[in-house]
């Protein structure tokens, strides 16, 4: 048989868009957390700054050091975790939601929402909580107590369809959808395949929204981008990408402020990179094929950050 | 008053109705497999979760072009506007709605077909005849959308040979006979359909 060959033409290559300009990496890992899970799904940070970790049927918790601190099964297996100012802990299945008390006894659990039902993101704030949907391509926003409060979807409302207040909605072609309360009653959805950030009213009013589908660094690349996203102090959003693996940090108007970490800091096919905030600005990665939560720093030499 | 029935969106619609016609091309070529399997009673095939994409099944099969091409799971596609399965890393529209031309596609034989179905999304199919399986558009849908796209031997046209050269070639070892009567090995819903 005659010996054949595929021209360069044929060649994937990504590596020109898997480097980033090293000035623009303001953040360095300063410690890496074995969660211990096969297949840890997400994490949140709650008060006191712990570490809440959810996968494998069970939810880990770890100081804001790093040690662990305590875990507890679920009966349901863990998709996201988030956790209210108050303490109480909300973990997500596909279909519901179920609330735990600080020590990780079980208080409630929710009826499901959707039919289907995917829920890969939750949110948790004073009295409210809203978990993510992507097979109903829309946030359901609960009270504390579980009851169904409303159904955001990122369509504008009738009055409003003139005046373009919201777009087509939510556009999720893959199980990524994530939510985060951000300050002063904002609602942040990440709309991944129209490659943006929304700010919504916990009512689930479009206010706002940023990004747009690039592979500079400046964008959110690929089909469906950001995957995941949280809030930093002094309103600052953190989000990470799937396709060239990266975490930035945008000011609050949607500007790159700067990179946490690089596609050369993780494995080509990382996804599911959940992100979470705590009160110092220090940045949790999750990295499920390290099975590690890794924490991001400001370096040292890293400039000062513009005010919002 | 009776609820009313609810309604298929024109993107479901189009998802199930191309799922079906995607089987019955595979179940079409059920009766050709079946004399030519008669002897041994299974097939060659592609296991879609060990295939690396390495461009070896464009040519190392005996047949020229290869008995491998790319096949869409539409259970698993995201139907997406910027499809990195169908545009090249880096690409980006001034309007993504508009289907662009050769040199902004990413197959280099632009044996991917994308079509709009409705609001932001698009449908995309495999042109067989220009396929050569090198496996391209599978790294670029892995990559960034759901791994909608993968490879497949396709048993209209393999040959079925006892040495399979694609096989002795593979990295991965991704090749391995099935039984002839359940030829594909498949993703998503495809699968369980």
């Amino acid at each position: 048989m005659a010996s054949r060959k595929l021209g360069p033409e044929f060649t994937y290559d990504l590596s020109e868009f898997r480097r980033v300009d090293p000035d623009l990496i303001h953040y360095e890992q300063s410690a890496a957390v074995g969660t211990g899970l096969k297949e840890p799904r997400g994490i949140a940070v709650g008060p006191e700054d712990r570490l809440y970790v959810a996968g494998d049927r069970a939810v880990r918790v770890f100081g804001s050091d790093g040690r662990a601190a305590g875990d507890w099964a679920t009966q349901m297996d863990p998709r996201c975790v988030a956790v209210a100012p108050a303490g109480t802990v909300y973990v997500a299945a596909a279909d519901h939601v179920e609330a735990f008390a600080a020590d990780g006894r079980r208080e409630t659990a929710w009826k499901p929402a959707g039919q289907p039902s995917l829920i890969t993101g939750l949110a948790a704030a004073d009295g409210d909580v809203f978990a993510s949907d992507a097979a109903a391509c829309a946030v359901w926003h609960y009270s504390a107590a579980g009851e169904l409060l409303g159904r955001i979807d990122g369509r504008p409302a009738p009055a409003a369809a003139a005046k373009d207040a919201g777009g087509p909605g939510f556009i999720v072609p893959s199980p990524y959808f994530d939510v985060a309360v951000g300050p002063a009653g904002v609602l942040l959805v990440a709309n991944p395949g129209r490659r943006r950030v929304e700010l919504y009213t916990y009512d689930g009013i479009f206010k706002s929204s940023w990004g747009a589908a690039s592979f500079k660094i400046e964008g959110f690349c690929g089909c469906c981008n950001p995957t995941h996203l949280s809030a930093l102090p002094g309103g600052r959003i953190v989000t990470s990408e799937k396709g060239l693996p990266r975490v930035k940090v945008y000011a609050p108007e949607g500007r790159l402020a700067s990179v946490v970490a690089p596609p050369a800091a993780f494995d080509e096919a990382a996804a599911g990179l959940d992100v979470a905030a705590d009160s110092a600005g220090r940045i949790w990665v999750l990295d499920p094929l390290a099975r590690q939560v890794r924490l991001f720093t400001r370096k040292k030499t890293a400039p000062a950050e513009a005010k919002p | 008053m009776s609820e009313p029935k609810k309604q298929l969106s024109r993107r479901e619609m189009l998802r199930r109705g191309a799922l079906g016609a995607g089987l019955a091309g595979v179940a079409g070529t059920a009766a050709v497999l079946a004399a030519r399997t008669a002897r041994s009673g299974t097939v060659w095939q592609l296991d879609p979760e060990k295939c690396i994409q390495c461009g070896n099944c464009a040519v190392n099969c005996v047949l020229d072009p290869s008995a491998v091409r790319v096949v869409h799971a539409f259970a698993l596609c995201g139907y997406c506007d910027l499809c990195f399965g169908y545009f090249p890393p880096g690409f980006e529209p001034d309007d993504e709605f508009e289907t662009p031309g050769a040199e902004s596609q990413l197959c280099p034989t632009g044996a991917i077909l994308r079509r709009w179905t409705e609001g932001p999304h698009f449908e995309y199919t495999i042109d067989e005849a220009l396929c050569i399986g090198c496996g391209k558009c599978v790294k670029g849908c892995g990559a960034f959308g759901n791994g909608s796209l993968f490879l497949q031997v396709r048993h209209n046209r393999c040959l079925n040979c006892n040495e399979c050269s694609i096989a002795a070639a593979c990295p991965a070892g991704a090749y391995r006979r099935v039984p002839a009567d359940h030829p594909y090995l498949l993703k998503g819903e495809d699968q369980k359909a």
